[in-house]
């Protein structure tokens, strides 16, 4: 293992052997497993009424846009939120005292929200997703800071693809048991009564990720003693707004796919257990197992997914072939009566892909100081995406039906397929870059020149960076600040290939500007 | 030149379903003008058939009467006091069906499952001395329209039965939930079952619609009904099916009689997608008329036709029977015909054609200008080429 910690100082009391040792590999799986539960509550609890849909509108009687606003007023402080969540923990918190904070933030929303359909009162329940959504992707941040401090080195984007999948995995989980536990609860309650019990019990999701917050804070706590380790504060890019005058004009095309790609996949999910169970009459529980598959699938593949496009490159050809079949699927899902796996399934392959194809993108646009601006306004632009047309999908829902539902989708989708088309004119009337395979970006490269660059340095960065990129974006958060990881493996060298690799970009787009 | 004119407005007429005009009249030929009973007789005259329409409350139970017969016949009412006697049709019967209501059911729904079956314990409350008023009426050219509220004779069930006929004499669709499709041929038939007073030994009342239908097919046929999945839940968000109860004739060759709704009912006035619940349709089996029924006087051949009943029934397990809303209503059309099928909307195909064409023209303009950009580049060699 090759930890920088492993040869840093290491005046320990306990053997280094013994896995009661912040160095030693038990102890770090312990603190994986720790940290992989700290965001499951969130996801869990996030998707709660997704599966619990139909009794949404049985129990507490809210219509399709009542029922849509839970979703988007998640989506309302993180628009703000995804700027200041890690720069308060870095300034003030610290990551400790973070992670407690934001997870209680997240258990006390879920417990308002529960409590709000407990006593059948929707502006408390919208108090609650409000409450929740403030903690939920600042959480993903200090998170993100976890898994940085306790594996930078090689392991860093393994755990981060782990930590993620992990996550998404809480969704699906969601989706899997909510039916069975709300099944249960109303052989003792009727009524919104047992929707909110139900929901009780799903906040406990939260309250077990509370603890793992505060062993971890525990652990870390101790092991920051044990290893003099320092705090990486100073990692976190700082956002400028004035940096957007500098983006190049691809990254704006690339900012409308953030947008209207993922609200053709969240909102479906979200508003997809009824349509499952009215289009193609799913019962209750196989409308939320067909509806779990995007998340599952992106939880499985999404690693998979990071190693293909590392191998073939081709980003925008890529992205272009995942919206394609992304739109095949919702036409599928509109236009026919096929089993709906089928659709949901393209679907899922296709969002992973687009995943892992669409975010390097922007660390290959963006340069690095500039890294944190871009990332932050994806975000923000995307919650705001998110916060309103969530509610305005429910309202097409309750208008207009789903078929028009699925109109408005696929109208999203020609939006975002028509932005990629142009990223590739962009891309391939300028230097090609964003397009290239690893081959082609190798063969094109300069002789060496970079050692010892700064500005190399910080290209390699972008490019690692890009590695450990499965990222959703529904919390991109997550990217938020992890330029902290490309600069530990910028030191490390890991990667010459790629270093190479990338010091052609930077001639190129020297080159370009010359 | 003319030829093609008429070859135009057939195909547009094949496309659209004929429209008819119609003249409607309340109780005709009633010695009694002043009457509070009601009868209203549509004739619909269409190129080469004419629809006769009875809509009569004058004994309690609400029936419709479809009859089709030759152009330019004419049905006369014989009244006997308040009450028709008998009816006279100048011109040759084509085809005639038959709906009416005669009696509601008031099941205990003890299993909370919605619909009605024959474990519920139930009892039947029949129209037959139903007391009818006209609250709105519109007998134009353009529309007939008849709104009427029934009270029943038992003084301790209070409440109202909502019913309002529409014709409107060409295809649209309805003005409200669940937006069904009225043509020139069929009529919309709004349910509602307002703050009826359920019984005490009851504690899960709800209630359901009893229908029988007729028609002049052979009484050893069977109507069917059928259930009919559309792609398109635009008019009816959240629903996708269609019920159709077709008679023989219509089952053989579209020229018979249909019933078309959707299993939706509404709780609420205000019909909207969070007020809804389901409506189920019952085994469909065969009958004989009810006793006093207007039907046994305008068909004197009642004992050799087709007689087939049904209930509707609607609520959904765990929302608190009929009592939570005391509000139950319910839509169907009936009419001759084919039944009318839904299409996409004019904005799904604009969405489509302009969401691919776009793309499609991007991406051809896109590769054309590489092309020709890389053309371009072959005469004087760039610097990767030099690279190289």
């Amino acid at each position: 293992m090759d930890n920088p910690e492993a040869s840093g100082s290491r005046s320990a009391l306990i053997e280094p052997t013994s896995w009661c040792h912040p160095a030693n590999k038990v102890h770090r799986f312990l603190a994986l497993l720790l940290m992989c539960f700290l965001c499951f509550g969130s996801y869990f609890c996030y998707d709660t009424p997704g599966a619990l849909a139909d009794n949404f509108k049985d129990d507490s009687h809210l219509n399709t846009s009542q029922f849509a606003l839970l979703y988007s007023i998640y989506s309302w402080p993180n628009v703000v939120l995804c700027f200041i969540g890690g720069y308060l923990v870095d300034r003030y918190f610290g990551v400790r005292l973070g992670t407690v904070i934001y997870m209680t933030i997240v258990f006390i929303g879920a417990v308002i929200f529960a409590f709000g359909v407990y006593i059948n009162a929707f502006w408390v329940m919208i108090l609650g997703r409000f409450v929740f959504g403030i903690g939920g992707e600042s959480l993903q941040v200090v998170v993100n800071n976890y898994v940085v401090l306790w594996f930078k080195g090689k392991e860093l984007n393994m755990v981060f693809g782990l930590q993620l999948s992990f996550s998404r995995f809480g969704s699906t989980v969601n989706f899997w048991v909510m039916e069975s536990v709300y099944r249960w609860v109303a052989t003792y309650y009727a009524g919104y009564e047992r929707l909110g019990v139900t929901l009780f019990l799903a906040s406990l999701t939260c309250f077990v990720s509370l603890i793992c917050g505060v062993i971890l804070g525990w652990m870390d706590y101790r092991a920051e003693k044990i290893l003099g380790r320092q705090d990486p504060q100073s990692n976190n890019e700082p956002f400028h707004l004035t940096d957007i005058k500098h983006f190049q004009t691809v990254f704006w095309p690339l900012c409308v796919i953030c947008v209207a790609y993922y609200l053709a996949i969240f909102p479906f999910i979200a508003l997809g257990k009824l349509f499952f169970e009215r289009k193609f009459d799913f019962l209750p529980q196989d409308a939320n197992n067909v509806n779990s598959m995007v998340y599952f699938l992106s939880a499985a593949l999404s690693p998979f997914f990071g190693i293909l496009i590392d191998k073939t490159g081709r980003n925008v050809t890529w992205v272009i072939i995942s919206i394609v079949t992304t739109i095949g699927a919702h036409f599928m899902l509109a236009f026919t009566f096929f089993n709906p796996y089928i659709g949901v399934i393209t679907l899922g392959i296709s969002y992973s892909l687009l995943a892992s194809g669409l975010w390097p993108l922007v660390a290959l646009i963006v340069p690095e100081h500039q890294l944190g601006t871009a990332y932050g306004i994806c975000q923000a632009v995307q919650n705001m995406g998110l916060a309103t047309v969530i509610i305005l999908a429910g309202v097409i829902v309750d208008k207009y039906g789903y078929l028009m539902l699925e109109m408005f989708f696929l109208g999203c989708l020609f939006i975002s397929l028509i932005s990629a088309i142009l990223i590739y004119i962009m891309d391939s009337a300028s230097n090609g870059v964003l397009n290239m395979s690893p081959s082609m970006r190798e063969s094109t490269k300069p002789p060496s020149r970079n050692e010892g660059s700064d500005e190399t340095a910080t290209l390699l960065d972008n490019e690692d960076f890009t590695d450990q990129e499965e990222t959703d974006s529904r919390r991109p958060s997550e990217s938020h600040d992890l330029p902290a990881n490309p600069r530990d493996s910028a030191q490390a060298q890991s990667d010459r290939i790629r270093s190479r690799y990338l010091s052609h970009i930077l001639t190129t787009s020297n080159s370009e500007r010359q | 030149m003319h030829l093609r004119t008429l070859l135009i407005v057939f195909l547009l007429s094949l496309a659209y379903g004929e429209d008819r005009q119609i003249i409607s009249k309340l109780n005709p030929g009633c010695p009694f003008p002043k009457t509070n009973k009601t009868l209203v007789y549509i004739q619909a005259r269409g190129s080469h058939d004419t629809i006769h329409q009875v809509w009569d409350f004058t004994r309690g139970m609400p029936t419709i009467i479809y009859l089709i017969s030759s152009l330019n016949s004419t049905l006369d009412v014989i009244w006997d006091d308040t009450e028709p006697s008998k009816f006279v049709l100048k011109g040759q019967r084509l085809y005639s069906f038959a709906a009416t209501i005669d009696k509601l059911h008031e099941y205990d729904d003890i299993d909370n499952n919605g619909h009605i079956d024959n474990k519920c314990p139930q009892r039947a409350i029949s129209f037959r001395n139903a007391v009818w008023s006209r609250s709105a009426s519109v007998l134009t050219g353009q529309e007939a329209m008849l709104h009427m509220q029934g009270h029943f004779e038992e003084h301790w069930r209070k409440g109202t039965v909502d019913i309002k006929l529409d014709l409107l004499p060409y295809t649209d669709y309805a003005v409200d939930l669940p937006h069904l499709i009225h043509t020139a041929n069929s009529t919309l038939v709004d349910i509602g079952l307002v703050n009826l007073t359920t019984s005490r030994d009851y504690n899960a009342s709800r209630y359901a619609i009893h229908f029988v239908m007729l028609s002049t097919d052979s009484k050893q046929e069977n109507m069917t009904y059928t259930m009919r999945k559309s792609l398109d839940d635009e008019h009816t968000p959240g629903v996708f099916e269609i019920f159709e109860i077709k008679t023989p004739k219509s089952y053989r060759s579209d020229d018979g009689g249909f019933m078309q709704f959707r299993p939706v009912g509404y709780t609420e006035p205000e019909r909207s997608v969070s007020s809804s619940t389901n409506a189920y349709i019952s085994n469909f089996t065969k009958t004989s008329l009810p006793k006093s029924s207007i039907l046994k006087v305008f068909y004197e051949d009642y004992n050799s036709l087709l007689v087939q009943e049904m209930f509707i029934s609607f609520g959904l397990p765990g929302d608190g029977y009929y009592r939570q809303h005391n509000y139950t209503s319910w839509s169907f059309t009936i009419g001759y015909g084919a039944p009318p099928v839904e299409s996409f909307s004019l904005f799904v195909i604009i969405i489509i054609s302009i969401g691919l064409g776009v793309p499609v023209l991007l991406a051809l303009s896109g590769i054309t200008y590489v092309l020709v950009r890389r053309c371009k580049q072959r005469n004087t060699p760039t610097r990767f080429t030099d690279d190289d």
